[in-house]
């Protein structure tokens, strides 16, 4: 190992890289505009439907009579939270913005004529809370009206939901740092290893006093710094632009760089065993586009079938992609380090058969 | 003299394939040494067993004093390759191309230098992907050249490039040659062999059938001179077909062999007979492509294919 031969690689990639413009594209130009498009879609779906998320322990004929008269105002939707689940939690893993409860004793309440309040609770932070007052305002309202003298029986007790709220956007931008690092090692360094054995590189640099090792070490270094280029350039945009709160903490770092070297070696494994140009650039997409999509990247994984669920678990993309969202953006470090644990042993073994099968020239 | 390159029975096998079939070769130092054959003929695969590149399947090859396969590292410290259709660095310059590979030796020349023998200064700042063939192929000299060697290997260094480009890089070798590095060419074009080259080797299908300096393959294999008449009439086809001498006629151009002292002024003799007329008369030297015609009844042109 001579560092010597390391360096005189890395800066010939250094001098090259950006003189490629397909590298500007696929680094910065491709996350930055699927983040763009993406963003601008989720922003506008999210405001058609409104929820309310009603936990009815009444079930009598009160809070049914109650709820068919929300759900007909059209505002909002209803959807039912099981009256022996802990609200609390519930709020929180589903992030809900509109929570309506009503008590175990309303219907009785009301037919002894004595009030009944119902508990609305409301993130204010969200802007169709608004619209969710409204429509349960204006069915009280009739529902006392309609009741003897008008008077106020039926009453709102409003209350709030502090929590931190994760949109489309936080979900989407790490998986996107992701997805960015597997596209440009994979097919950099694929694309790379095989114009280089068209071109005789390897076969002069066989001549010369650098080992395939300190070649591929170079190639794996400089992808790491690309990968953490794609880091800064990704997350900067979300911070600046789109006002996104992310951090940057250790297991971050470490997942860029156990992710990028496992998609470097992936690169260089899959141009080692398919020598023709054309047909491992094929191959390189045949590995690299199931894992865009059913990696969790466009959309939850929950939300896929449960068979493309079982695929998803074996993609590496979908580990890495959900270790950054736990790391960066859900504050969960469990899961960050859990995935983390698995990116980096699928790196290892990659890492590891990439050395064991890179020589010059066969022959 | 100092021998560089010794090989002895040399064999490489691609499975059933005998891709060079018992080759016997001495390069002395400070000459340049040309392979000449057809697309598939074995060049490479032997060049690149001396260059260490491949492994032999049986043989004897030692390389400026090493055997190739306890000797390697000395061996590579000392030797330059221009790898059959090289291409540098697309997107460096010819100074960063050159430097790169410089800076993978101990010892090396500066690249100014390395720039002004092959000739390159208003390039040096050029990308390598923007330079012609020509130009290419003169910058994978200079990247041979970066650890000063003393045996430089070049493998088809003007395939593909057109005549003026051709001669540009015969002079980069004649260069070579002029520093006293000793030079291993392969090449198909005969003509190229032929003016750089002081020993040729004839290779065909994996052996080689003829060697030695140009003038003594001729002398040895070749049919000595050919009279060309261009624009004979009947009468001197005629003529000259009564006295067997014509090994080729074609629409009036004749091909008539000069076997001994005597047959040109016979041939003379027939052609100054006042009923022939012809348009012009040359005489033509055996060449190398004339050997391999005789030795393997195909051009060289068509034994690429
Ligand atoms: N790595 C290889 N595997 C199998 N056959 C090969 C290999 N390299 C060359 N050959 C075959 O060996 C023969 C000689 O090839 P080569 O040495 O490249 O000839 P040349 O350089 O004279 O064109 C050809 O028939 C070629 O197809
Ligand atoms: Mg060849």
């Amino acid at each position: 190992m001579r560092p010597k031969h390391v360096l005189v690689d890395l800066k010939g990639q250094a001098r090259s890289f950006f003189r490629i413009k397909s590298n500007i594209f696929w680094v910065f130009a491709f996350p930055l505009l699927l983040i763009v498009i993406f963003g601008a879609i989720f922003s506008n779906m999210g405001s058609e439907m409104v929820t309310l998320n009603v936990q009815d322990l009444d079930e009598g004929p009160g809070s049914q009579q109650l709820l068919a008269a929300i759900n007909g105002t059209g505002m909002v939707k209803i959807r039912f939270i099981s009256p022996l689940a802990d609200l609390e939690q519930h709020i929180k893993d589903n992030s809900l913005a509109h929570v309506m409860v009503v008590p175990a004793n309303y219907s009785a309440n009301l037919a002894s004529n004595i009030t009944a309040p119902v508990e609305l609770r409301l993130d204010e932070t969200v802007s169709t809370s608004g619209t969710v007052f409204n429509a349960v305002n204006g069915v009280v309202n009739a529902v006392n009206l309609q009741m003897a003298g008008g008077e106020q029986r039926v009453t709102i007790e409003v209350g709030s939901i502090v929590q931190k709220r994760f949109t489309f956007l936080d979900f989407f931008v790490p998986g996107i740092i992701g997805l960015t690092v597997m596209t440009t090692c994979v097919f950099n360094v694929q694309g790379t290893i095989s114009r280089f054995r068209a071109n005789g590189i390897f076969r002069k640099l066989a001549t010369t006093p650098m080992t395939p090792f300190e070649w591929l070490l170079s190639r794996i270094l400089w992808h790491l710094f690309i990968s953490f280029l794609t880091l800064a350039v990704i997350m900067g945009f979300g911070v600046l632009l789109y006002g996104m709160n992310m951090s940057v903490n250790l297991p971050v770092v470490l997942m860029i760089v156990a992710g990028s070297a496992m998609f470097s070696a992936l690169g260089m494994i899959v141009a080692r065993f398919v020598k023709n140009e054309e047909t491992a650039s094929m191959a390189a997409n045949a590995i690299t586009f199931p894992m865009m999509f059913l990696s969790g990247t466009f959309f939850q994984l929950e939300m896929m079938p449960s068979y493309l669920q079982q695929v998803a678990a074996v993609l590496p993309l979908t580990y890495m992609s959900q270790g950054l969202r736990d790391a960066m953006v859900y504050d969960n470090l469990a899961g960050a380090y859990f995935n983390l644990a698995v990116v980096a042993a699928i790196a290892v073994v990659f890492v590891i058969a990439a050395v064991l099968i890179t020589k010059w020239e066969e022959g | 003299m100092e021998t560089v390159i010794e090989v002895r029975n040399l064999v490489k096998r691609y499975g059933d394939l005998m891709a060079v079939n018992g080759i016997d070769l001495d390069v002395q130092a400070g000459e340049v040494y040309s392979i000449l054959g057809p697309n598939g003929a074995g060049k490479t695969t032997s060049v690149e067993i001396m260059e260490c590149l491949r492994r032999k399947t049986s043989g004897e090859v030692r390389v400026l004093g090493h055997d190739i396969e306890r000797g390697q590292k000395e061996i590579k410290k000392r030797i330059g390759v221009l790898p059959q259709s090289f291409n540098a660095f697309d997107y460096l310059t010819v100074k960063e191309n050159i430097e790169y590979f410089g800076g993978l030796f101990d010892k090396r020349i500066p690249t100014d230098e390395l720039i002004d023998a092959v000739q390159l200064q208003d390039k040096r700042d050029v990308w390598f992907i923007n330079l012609s063939g020509g130009l290419k192929q003169r910058v994978g000299v200079a990247i041979a050249m970066v650890n000063d060697p003393d045996l430089v290997f070049l493998d088809e260094p003007t395939t593909g490039l057109d005549p003026k480009a051709r001669r540009e890089v015969w002079e980069v070798i004649r260069n070579l040659k002029s520093r006293n590095k000793t030079v291993i060419l392969t090449t198909h074009y005969m003509e190229e062999a032929e003016v750089l080259s002081d020993h040729v080797a004839i290779m065909d299908e994996g052996r080689f059938i003829a060697m030695g300096t140009t003038r003594q393959i001729i002398d040895q294999h070749g049919s000595g001179s050919t009279c060309i008449v261009k624009g004979a009439n009947d009468a001197a086809v005629a003529a000259l077909r009564s006295a067997g001498m014509i090994c080729e006629a074609n629409d009036g151009d004749l091909l008539v062999r000069i076997e001994d002292k005597g047959s040109l002024p016979k041939i003379v003799g027939f052609l100054s007979s006042p009923e022939v007329t012809y348009d012009e008369v040359l005489i033509k030297g055996s060449s190398l492509e004339d050997v391999f015609l005789k030795l393997t009844g195909r051009k060289l042109a068509e034994a690429e294919q």
